[in-house]
């Protein structure tokens, strides 16, 4: 069935338990879906406009609302919406780093914490993750020390996340805050993977910025996202323009450059604004998703030789697994080759994991019933055994 | 109208997925299904009478 010429309908959430590590927690909600369906022209969060003209301060629908609402479920003080996470790494740093800046981010960051240092022409100085794939405090206090020896400044800004997107490990950020602290360092937390997933408390965490994913992590189409900050740094981050032009002399009133004026002006934000109730209740139900998690974890380590590369237990539902010994052995011989897993599974109703992985791979649990968690755990046991694989029960 | 009814055939698109692969519903999942259904029935008729008279 088509949507359109040549545009296949996405059927994959509806026929299939879709453990795409990207794609888990940002599934839309019933009304999300409903929300996407009446807003879909261009700018249709517009219709009431009125002065100030800025996104954030129109009414109806509540977007103002919707702005405040936001800023005190993280615990910051203002909050803007932005295209995804990266446009907010790129507001900071475009505000923050200047050409040759040292920049805190960590051995497991996103690419787009480098980009957006990139861009704004900074220097990108990882703290390296221990043996563990986690990024300590400690770690973080000798890369400082580091950088200040060798260019002699401390770095102007700090990415770290507080679950990677490798490992889905948890990283100790409040304490990396309090040492980038008694450095000045200004830090900016990535929540790409758990705004919306998790409890997040801004002021408790001690940073100065946090990012969230509303197409990752909030439930909300693509691309969305938020940037949330306390008053000291929304001075700054969030300022109003100042330009005038020299034949016209216009001004843009209360425009603001990092956020080339109005964001997120239609589907986007509406989407994320219909899910956020569905988003705030489900992140006190984290404990869920790690029992079904913990379910899915369970199923796999009963096939023989099979690894988590994740820190264990769990405290995230991203999670790396290692089949090398298990179904990777059987792609050696197998007639579809490393195929055959990803094949398997389709066929079983599972689909996320990437075609022809059998090594390293990851996935995530999150969002699906106790149902679907323990029907996934078995379907591994099942192809395990299909395939002359070792699993326990 | 129209509204109303593809609202009601999202609410039969969660279900789909929260009981996906297998599509096995339970009593409780039938039930609202079952709501879900006869009031798109209704909301069809409604929209034939309104557009088509």
């Amino acid at each position: 069935m088509r949507c359109a010429s040549g545009i296949e309908a996405r059927q994959v959430d509806e026929l299939a338990i879709n453990i795409d590590p990207i794609q888990a927690g940002g599934r839309l909600t019933g009304d999300a879906m409903k929300a996407v369906i009446a807003y879909g022209d261009g700018y249709s969060v517009c219709d009431n406009c009125r002065k100030p003209n800025r996104l954030d301060y129109i009414n109806k629908p509540p977007i103002a609302e919707f702005h405040k609402d936001v800023a005190g479920w993280l615990n910051m003080d203002a909050v803007r919406t932005v295209p995804g996470a990266r446009r907010g790494f790129q507001a900071v740093a475009h505000t923050f780093i200047r050409k040759g800046d040292p920049v805190l981010l960590t051995s497991l960051s996103h690419y787009t914490e480098f980009l957006a240092i990139e861009g704004a022409e900074g220097i990108a100085c990882e703290i390296p993750a221990d043996d563990h794939h986690i990024i300590t405090p400690d770690a973080a206090a000798v890369k400082i020390e580091e950088v200040k020896k060798q260019s002699g400044r401390a770095p102007v800004l700090a990415f770290i996340d507080h679950v990677d997107y490798q490992y889905g490990n948890m990283h100790d950020v409040k304490g990396i805050a309090k040492v980038c602290h008694q450095y000045d360092i200004p830090v900016l937390y990535n929540g790409a993977y758990t705004v919306g997933i998790m409890p997040v408390n801004g002021k408790d965490l001690g940073v100065d910025f946090v990012i969230g994913s509303g197409h990752k992590s909030m439930a909300s189409p693509a691309p969305s996202g938020i940037l949330a900050t306390t008053t000291e740094y929304a001075a700054e981050v969030f300022r109003t323009t100042a330009i005038t032009g020299d034949v016209t002399h216009r001004k843009f009133g209360i425009k603001e450059p990092e956020m080339m004026g109005c964001t997120l002006m239609g589907v986007t934000l509406i989407g994320m604004m219909a899910s956020f109730p569905h988003v705030k209740e489900r992140v006190k139900h984290f404990d869920r998703e790690l029992e079904n998690n913990r379910i899915v974890v369970d199923g796999l380590l009963a096939v023989e030789r099979t690894k988590i590369l994740s820190e264990m237990p769990r405290k995230h539902t991203l999670t790396r697994a290692d089949t090398i010994g298990s179904f990777d052995r059987v792609a050696e011989t197998h007639k579809k080759r490393g195929f055959y897993f990803s094949s398997a599974l389709e066929e079983k109703g599972v689909t996320g994991v990437i075609p022809g992985a059998t090594k390293v791979w990851k996935f995530n649990t999150y969002g699906m019933t106790q149902k679907q968690a323990r029907y996934l755990a078995d379907t591994f046991g099942e192809i395990a055994q299909e395939n002359g694989l070792t699993a326990s029960k | 109208m129209t509204f109303q009814a593809l609202f009601t055939l999202t609410d039969l698109r969660v279900i789909l997925r929260e009981t996906t692969p297998r599509h096995e519903l339970d009593e409780k999942q039938r039930e609202q299904a079952q709501r879900l259904l006869d009031n798109l029935e209704r909301q069809v008729s409604s929209l034939k009478q309104e557009m088509l008279k």
